[in-house]
């Protein structure tokens, strides 16, 4: 299930940044220059054919009257921290993936402004009153579609992908687009994306209607991650626990200190702290939360993400950026920083992992060796049968022996083993060896023959006398022993998906033990104990 | 063993005289390190009750065995048993579960190491059945298949000879149609605990009959007690 998310997205944001701070710029053809080469140009300088990465004076050649302005990524990262805050009043969960590009989650919101075209207007509205001239918003699910959306969008008016209508949405668009292409830094689909397009796939539909099986086999898990995104899907499996409290890093000032260069140096040992131990557990932080804690109790979090995992390197630039943006912020603001002091406490959290690159073979207590011989096995199989046919059971919570099993596909990284509760109403072990998906139907019936029913109050209509299933050998028969109702009600606040169902564990004539489900008046064969 | 060409003195072979005192000590600690597995019968040991049964205390690598027994009698414990024998000493198994019914929850309770066990979960057989055994039987030391009604005796032997190959034990649950080396059939079981309307399920006793060829030929029947409830 892809979460659906609207990403906002301001165009050429150095651009924006120096004219926020030099406002005859505006309307003018302006290019912003780091290291000699155009890093963003305006949109006068890109029709007078500017483009990014040019030298500065075949820019200058092609383009007169061009105004060049050094880049400054503070400024810019300040100016991006306030337009953050001017959207947090509007969505207050956002994730930022670098100046000028946002996501923020539309569940909570969209419910709350009145769907999702009336919140696209509101954040644009809201990023125009930022003074941000130029904001385009796109709505989708998953982040890959929403800002493909938001690059379709023009100022003023969003684009809205309607749900479940991603794969339909991504089909007409290029193969190029798969490039994450940020600042010049070609990731590991540049190569990929040329080969499709030699192999005569040239959209993402073409790409999308490939079978994964056959992807995985021809291009490894790099192809199938891009696979996966051309399809509107997720292309790492969410954890679904947040990761454990012990990769959180945590820095303290003392005293606070009000300097940037302090805080910035501290940030980056702490980003170097946290990748070093992710990393050593195989995994790669895909989103992070800076937070802050000032001298005077003011509390600062910022959440960054990046959709291709958050190198070391690349945490350690947000992490200064995002502090730069605070700290300087602060020094900027003048006596604002009298009243709120310096830095005392700064921690990153890790909201979610994936696993760096294949998964971890079980290096730790077996045989390497054993290990590397199995993968390559299920990798094979898994060419032949599909990756969701090979799979590692991972045990969750959950009542019956059925929910308690997540089938994780070969390869991909499984959420976190839960420290295990028992839940209430959970049918206690042992567990049963044959769990039948779907349950099969079957006949509880009382001495009287009547199937055996359970009231809404809990009670059972009779004793259990015979069971009656095809699946059991013999057909069933007379029930010798048996033990329950366990009542589960389940999801009970939402009327469309309640369920409420009994269950027990009945031993027929034989020897033969198994665990029968009465939902709704009828009875089903949920396991057997083999 | 030899342990003269471990040491060349001087260009002579170290006469057995000189290394006759070490021995004991070796062989004293080649009992003490985990895991072992005999060189000679390469044997996969098969902790609890059911191991006592087997000859040898385990399944032999490069084998088949078989599982026999109506749905509900106990096969799918002992199948459960042997891939726990094998994720016990660090090794992988699998599983193809071609009807979608098999219960990990119950595997972990037989002490199945659930990060070492690959589950091929399929809505029916697939074509290419011999294959994909074959692909398994490659990777991981124990394989549990269910027998499907139409294999032929060939194509058993190609997945013995492949089985034998590769070191790995083939556990087949129905009726094998070639030769195996141990023919376990569970004839049921006794469960304790669970009265009328109260209790709970709890202990069990589970009889099985190992059948083997050669030095087991004899037919063994045991009562196995498994799993008390927690």
């Amino acid at each position: 299930m892809t979460a659906r998310m609207a990403c906002l997205w301001c165009p050429d944001w150095p651009v924006v940044t120096a004219r926020q701070r030099e406002p005859d710029l505006t309307g003018v053809a302006v290019a912003v220059l780091e290291g000699g080469f155009v890093l963003s140009a305006s949109a006068e300088a890109r029709a007078g054919g500017v483009r990014r990465g040019m030298r500065k004076r075949e820019a200058e050649a092609g383009c007169p009257g061009l105004v060049t302005v050094p880049a400054d990524p503070a400024a810019e990262g300040r100016a991006f921290e306030a337009l953050a805050g001017a959207i947090e009043t509007v969505a207050p969960k956002l994730a930022l993936e670098r100046p000028g590009l946002l996501f923020v989650p539309t569940l909570g919101p969209s419910r709350y402004h009145g769907g999702d075209a009336a919140l696209a207007a509101r954040l644009g509205a809201e990023v125009e009153a930022a003074g941000v001239p130029e904001v385009r918003v796109g709505v989708a699910d998953g982040t890959f579609a929403a800002r493909l959306a938001a690059r379709r969008a023009v100022p003023g008016r969003a684009v809205v992908v309607p749900p479940q209508g991603s794969p339909a949405f991504l089909a007409p668009w290029p193969v190029g687009v798969l490039d994450p292409g940020v600042r010049g830094v070609p990731g590991d689909t540049a190569n990929l994306t040329s080969l499709l397009a030699r192999l005569g796939l040239r959209t993402l539909g073409d790409f999308a209607a490939l079978p994964p099986a056959s992807v995985l086999g021809r291009f490894g898990p790099a192809g199938l991650a891009a696979h996966r995104r051309a399809r509107g899907e997720e292309e790492h499996r969410v954890a679904t626990r947040a990761p454990a409290p012990e990769w959180d890093v945590a820095h303290e000032f003392d005293p606070p200190t009000p300097r940037v260069d302090v805080a910035v140096f501290a940030g980056r040992a702490l980003a170097e702290r946290l990748s070093t131990a992710l990393a050593g557990d195989g995994l790669a932080c895909t989103r992070v939360r800076v937070e802050a804690e000032t001298e005077h109790g003011e509390r600062l979090a910022r959440c960054w993400r990046s959709g291709d995992g958050l190198s070391p390197a690349l945490l350690a630039e947000r992490v200064r950026g995002q502090l730069e943006a605070w700290v300087g912020g602060r020094a900027d603001a003048g006596t604002a920083e009298d009243a709120t002091g310096g830095l005392s406490l700064l921690r990153l959290v890790p909201e979610e992992v994936v696993l760096a690159g294949r998964s971890q073979l079980g290096l730790w207590g077996g045989d390497r060796a054993a290990a590397e011989r199995a993968a390559r096995a299920l990798v094979r199989l898994q060419a032949h049968l599909g990756p969701e046919a090979v799979t590692v059971p991972v045990l969750r919570g959950g009542r019956t022996p059925e929910e308690r099993v997540a089938w994780v596909p070969f390869g991909e990284e499984a959420p976190p083993p839960p420290v295990y509760e028992p839940w209430p109403g959970a049918v206690p072990s042992p567990a049963p060896a044959v769990v039948f998906r779907p349950p099969r139907p079957a006949e509880m019936l009382d001495a009287g023959g009547r199937p055996v029913t359970v009231s809404g109050r809990g009670q059972a209509s009779g004793e259990p006398a015979r069971l009656c299933c095809a699946d059991l050998p013999g057909g069933g028969g007379a029930v010798e022993g048996w033990a329950g109702p366990w009542l589960h009600d389940l999801r009970w606040w939402d009327p469309s998906s309640r369920r409420r169902r009994a269950l027990w564990q009945v031993e027929v004539a034989g020897g033969v033990a198994c665990l029968v489900a009465v939902e709704g008046g009828r009875a089903s064969l949920e396991a057997i104990y083999d | 063993m030899h342990y003269e060409h471990l040491f060349v003195y001087r260009g002579s072979v170290v006469s057995p005289a000189l290394i006759q005192p070490a021995r004991p000590a070796l062989v004293e600690v080649a009992g003490r390190a985990r895991p072992v597995v005999l060189a000679g019968e390469r044997r996969l040991p098969v902790p609890g009750p059911l191991g006592d049964l087997l000859p040898g205390g385990g399944l032999q690598r490069g084998t088949v065995v078989s599982v026999e027994g109506a749905g509900g009698t106990g096969g799918a414990s002992v199948v459960l048993a042997f891939l726990a024998a094998a994720t016990a000493v660090g090794e992988w198994a699998a599983v193809i579960d071609a009807e979608e019914s098999f219960g990990p929850l119950a595997a972990a309770e037989a002490g199945v190491a659930l990060e070492r066990l690959a589950v091929v979960r399929l809505r029916d057989v697939p074509e290419r059945f011999g294959q994909v055994v074959a692909t398994l039987l490659e990777g991981m030391t124990v394989v549990a298949v269910t027998v499907p009604r139409q294999m032929r005796a060939a194509e058993a032997r190609r997945l013995l000879a492949r089985a034998r190959e590769q070191g790995s034990v083939l556990v087949a649950a129905g009726g094998w149609p070639g030769e195996v080396a141990l023919r376990l059939r569970a004839e049921g079981s006794a469960w304790s605990g669970l009265g009328r309307g109260e209790g709970l399920l709890g202990a069990r006793t589970l009889r099985v009959t190992v059948a083997g060829r050669g030095a087991a030929g004899r037919e063994r029947t045991a009562e196995v007690p498994l799993r008390a409830a927690s």
